[in-house]
This record gives C-alpha cells, structure tokens and sequence, in this order.
C-alpha cells in the first residue's frame, strides 16, 4: 500500500465534495416541492395527473438509478438535437456541462421517492385539522402551512434524511456522465499508478465522512421540529 | 434524415438480454442467502446483552449504510485479490462474479440485520414468556412462537431489501460481470453505439417488471403467512 498516495488522494477525492454536495442541494430543492404537490394529487385524487405520478412512482422505483442515468443521458442530447435542427439553432449539444445532466437525473428519482415519502406523511394527519382550521377562517393555503405541514414534516424527516444520504451515494454514479465528483476525480488520479486500493479506500473514507454528518445534522433538526408533534392520546 | 429512436430495437433487444437473467439471479441469489444468514448473525450481535457486540454491529451497519454500492464493489475488487496476496494467495484467475457475490452480501447483511431485529422486537416480550411458562422450550417457543408472527413483519421488509439488492446489482457490469446490464453494453458496442436509448429502455422495462413481480409475490406471502394474525379493532 502506497501511503503517500492514500493521503495525497484524500484530499483530491475531498475536492470532488463541492460538486457532490451542489448535486445534492439542486436535486433536493426541485424535488421537495415537485413531491410534495405531486403527493397531493395522489392523496386527493386530482384526476390523470394522479394516475401519472402512480406510474412514474413504479417506474422510478422498479429500475436501477444507474439505467436511469443512461436514459436520460442518451435522451436529452436526442431531444435537443431534433429541437435545435428543427428551428436551426447553431449549438453544440455534446458541449454540455455534465451536472446539468446530473441536476435532472437525481432531481428526477428523488421526486418519485419524496411523493411516496409526503404521501404517507400527510396521511397521518387527520383530516378534521384541515376542516378545523377553515372553520376558523384559515385559507387553504394558511392551513397546509400553518397547520399540517409542521406536523406532517415530523413524520416525513426520518424518511426525508433516508432519501437525502441515498442522494449523495447516488452522486457516486456521476461518473457514468463525467461528473467531476469525488469518485471520478479520484479515479483518474489512481489511474496514473494504478493505485486503485488507495483511491477507493479515500472515496470510501470521504463519503463515510460526508454521510454521517449528514445524518448527524437532520437528527438535529427532527429534535428542532419535535416541538410540532402531535400529542398523543 | 437519420431516424433518432427506432422502437423496433427495443423489442428486439429484449430476447437477447433475457437469457442474461440467469447470471443476474444467480449473483442475487447468492447474495441474498449468504446475506441473509449473516444478517441473522449481525441481529442477534445487536440484540445480545454484550455491549462490544452491540457497537461492532450497529458500526458495520453504519458504515455500510454511508458506503456507495460502487465504492464497496470495487474496494472488494481491487483489496481483496491485494489482502490475498500479503498470505500468498492469487486471486487474480477468480471470476468476477465472485466479488460482487461478496460485495453484495455484505450489504445485503447489514439491511437484513436491521430487518430481522425491528421484526424480532416487534413481538411482545410477554409472548416468550407466556409459551415458556406452558412448558415450551426455548428453541420450541422460538420456533412455534415467535418466528411466525415475526416472518410476516419482516416480509415485506425483505421484499423491498432483495429488489433494492437486485437494481444494485446492476452495478456488477462495472467490474466486468455478464449480466443482463454487462450485455447490454456488449450489444451498443456491437452498434458502434448507435441505438444505446433503445437498449437502456428495454433494460428498464425488464428491471421494472422484474421489480412489481417480487412486489406482488410478497405481497402474497405476506397475506398467506398473516392469516392466522388478529389485530385490534381501532375506531
């Protein structure tokens, strides 16, 4: 084992955590609203659109994220290229940053999972608050924020934190797309020496590092919005 | 014009992938066995009264938790062949399946542990008491007793562990593995890559159905295994 070269990588492979991290974020930030409307439709029903987030739920959860990455990384640049020919636009499809394709990849499995995740949250709510709170005046929109979110966000937290690390593992996939993250920055350094044991001892290091903090922060805001909980009987 | 998405490839690709589940059963399989067996080790670690074994369980899961599935693939590939060879040992001839049986257990184990425990702790400590105190002995109570009504809260736990088992095992190809992704690939090389979107969809298809088929068979087991379980009236 080459010493060195395992703490020279730890560091090239913790360079690659910004990327990973921004990943992360990006997806989630799209992906916590858009599951969290698309869990209301499923709930109440909303006629078509709940049959579709149905299916998409199934398919998302029925296929590997790795065949995911492949579609769509072989879908977009088809999409674009007919666009593009279609009303002549001079742009180079094969110039596209990679995270972009990142941004959409895990912003599309994520939603799936945070649908199901909201929808049995907010089933935990009973109803009579929702009917309790426009009784007193509350607009609709006064009360899912007001009234059922917080106490439907307790519920949802532990899966939401579930999902989030799963994320961030996930970005180790990146490098299907020639995303700079922490496994493919260090995989080319290994490839120089073929110091493979090394690098992936560092990657391994890096995201047990990353995970667990992580974690340790949602723990620490699911005691924050313990305060909300529902008392029990 | 060129034709972007040809549908036709993706009916014609499927006969050519599905002869490749074999390969990816087997290694599931494998997995899912010596997984499960060493979960059931791992749960009883964390379950015992000693706290060392406790921590050392609850560690690995942890660890295992925070590891990507690709990471632990190739950390097997690439250190175990190198650990081998610090006692003399080559393992350079070994078939790649191999190392993804391994990585894939060792995953596996630490989903199982969790599953098996929260199912075991689910069952009233009374229960034991009640079937030792009519004369069972504790290997019948556990047999008679607990395990039954635990089985049917495990399922579906363990449904959902074997299908997350297989999607990530559909990382094997990455080290070299035949499977029905490693063929997949094979057949867009053999395309000069034209065509690959077609070939990714029929893979997505075979693992989606491949996924509600299991869904639907524990959902089975689950019902058949329960019959005999009462739950209390609520409102």
């Amino acid at each position: 084992m080459n010493y060195q070269f395992l703490v020279e990588t730890f560091f090239v492979a913790l360079s690659g955590v910004p990327i990973a991290l921004l990943v992360t974020v990006v997806a989630l930030l799209v992906a916590l609203p858009l599951g969290f409307l698309l869990a209301l439709t499923r709930i109440n029903k909303i006629p078509i659109i709940h049959h579709l987030a149905k299916i998409y739920v199934s398919f998302v959860r029925g296929t590997p994220i790795i065949i995911q990455i492949f579609i769509i990384y072989s879908s977009i640049p088809l999409i674009l290229k007919m666009i593009f020919e279609k009303y002549h636009i001079a742009y180079d499809i094969y110039k596209i940053n990679p995270i972009w394709y990142a941004f959409i990849v895990f912003a599309f499995s994520t939603t799936a999972i945070l649908i199901e995740v909201f929808r049995s949250a907010l089933s935990t709510i009973e109803k009579g608050q929702l009917e309790a709170a426009h009784a007193v005046g509350l607009t609709t929109f006064q009360a899912y924020r007001r009234i059922i979110i917080p106490q439907a966000l307790v519920v949802a937290m532990p899966n939401i934190c579930t999902a989030t690390v799963n994320l961030i593992k996930a970005t180790s996939l990146g490098y299907a797309m020639s995303l700079p993250e922490i496994t493919l920055k260090a995989k080319v350094a290994a490839n120089v020496g073929y110091n493979y044991v090394e690098a992936y001892l560092d990657i391994f290091i890096v995201y047990l590092i990353l995970c667990s903090t992580v974690e340790y922060l949602f723990k620490r805001y699911e005691k924050h919005l313990s305060k909300y909980k529902m008392a029990n009987a | 014009m060129e034709k972007y998405f040809d549908a036709s490839y993706i009916w014609n690709a499927i006969p050519l992938l599905l002869p490749f589940l074999k390969v990816t059963f087997l290694v599931a399989g494998s997995s899912i066995v010596l997984g499960t067996f060493f979960g059931l080790l791992l749960a009883a670690a964390k379950l015992s009264s000693k706290k060392v074994l406790q921590k050392i369980a609850n560690l690995y899961t942890t660890v295992m938790r925070c590891t990507p599935s690709i990471v632990l693939l190739f950390l097997v590939y690439y250190g175990v062949p190198a650990l081998a060879e610090n006692v003399g040992l080559n393992l350079h001839a070994i078939d790649t399946a191999f190392f993804v049986v391994v990585t894939f257990t060792l995953q596996f184990a630490a989903i199982m542990s969790e599953v098996i425990r929260s199912s075991y702790l689910a069952i009233n400590k009374g229960q034991y008491e009640a079937a030792v105190s009519v004369g069972l002995t504790p290997f019948q109570a556990y047999r008679r007793i607990i395990f039954p009504q635990a089985l049917v809260i495990a399922l579906p736990n363990f449904g959902n562990g074997m299908i997350a088992l297989l999607q990530e095992g559909a990382l094997a190809y990455t080290i070299g593995l035949i499977d029905i992704v490693g063929k997949a690939n094979l057949i867009i090389a053999s395309n000069i890559n034209a065509h690959a979107l077609e070939i990714y969809i029929a893979l997505a298809i075979v693992y989606w159905v491949l996924s509600i088929v299991i869904e639907k068979f524990f959902a089975m087991l689950e019902k058949f295994f329960g019959k005999g379980k009462r739950t209390l009236e609520t409102t």
